[in-house]
């Protein structure tokens, strides 16, 4: 990646967007993580160097809150794939983040989205090919 | 005229059935089947269940010759991605939405959804031009 250091947004802090907030942490880049429940921030762990902002992803003041006018890339990783597909289209298209990504698990809804120019991760997708891969041998 | 609404609570309920009286096609969706099951028995077959953001479901529904899709569920991202899915892969000339939160009214435009409605909004432009009403009143009587 072109820059040093990065000012990140992750909305969704589950099994994923934990992982990628600590990996990207400490790798120096300042994170800012997003979501609705507090003790979801318990995966993060004591040695979190990064910020958390209570609330939703999909709210304009919250992730106002959390830094999305200055941030260089945003992820949208929640359970909901509407709520993903809506918090990407306002980074990208209100907020101009340059680097938005975000996870569609429905394959068809990415389809469309990563048509329309979405950087869309599909893990059912990727996953379905990955075990089709491995029982082949 | 052929309209597709999305989301069977109060809002859906009211909104297929003056649409109906008033002699349009009406398709309502409504993922959950005991809903579905109560709409059905008032408002005749019009209910389907499924989920108004899966595009294989909505294929089922005619989609492509609706002349207006209406997503009106109480959650903002299922209305918006309904209403995108219907613009962008059904060709519905015309996409309603009702916002709830009334900052996403100027967002849902900005993503390409035709009308978007935030009944808190409207509460809110009522009272205020209320207020302004009576301030200006007042004055003027001060004033005379």
């Amino acid at each position: 990646m072109g820059l040093q250091f990065m000012k990140l947004v992750i909305v969704g802090c589950g099994r994923v967007g934990a992982m990628a907030a600590i990996a990207l942490s400490k790798a120096g880049h300042r994170v800012t993580v997003i979501d609705s429940n507090r003790r979801a921030f318990d995966r993060l762990g004591d040695d979190f160097a990064g910020e958390m902002v209570l609330g939703n992803g999909i709210d304009e003041d919250v992730l106002r809150q959390a830094g999305i006018e200055s941030a260089d890339g945003f992820a949208s990783l929640t359970n909901g794939d509407n709520r993903n597909i809506m918090a990407a289209q306002i980074a990208r298209e209100i907020f101009k983040v340059p680097r938005v990504i975000t996870r569609i698990y429905d394959p068809m809804r990415e389809d469309v989205y990563r048509e329309l120019g979405l950087n869309t991760l599909c893990p059912t997708l990727t996953g379905a090919r990955q075990i089709h891969a491995m029982l082949k041998g | 005229m052929y309209v597709i609404v999305v989301g069977g609570g109060k809002v859906g309920y009211y909104l297929s059935k003056h649409l109906l009286d008033r002699g349009y096609e009406v398709t309502l969706i409504e993922k959950d089947p005991r809903r579905a099951e109560v709409l059905n028995s008032t408002l005749g077959e019009i209910v389907m269940v499924g989920d108004g953001d899966e595009m294989a479901f909505l294929a089922t529904t005619g989609m492509e010759r609706a002349d207006v899709v209406v997503a009106v569920t109480g959650d903002d991202e299922d209305n918006l991605v309904t209403c995108q899915l219907a613009k962008r892969k059904f060709n519905v000339p015309k996409t309603v939405a009702r916002v709830n939160n009334p900052a996403n009214v100027r967002i849902f435009k900005t993503l390409g959804v035709d009308v978007a409605l935030s009944a808190t909004e409207v509460l809110l432009d009522l009272i205020e031009s209320e207020l302004a009403n009576k301030e200006t009143a007042g004055r003027s009587a001060t004033q005379a």
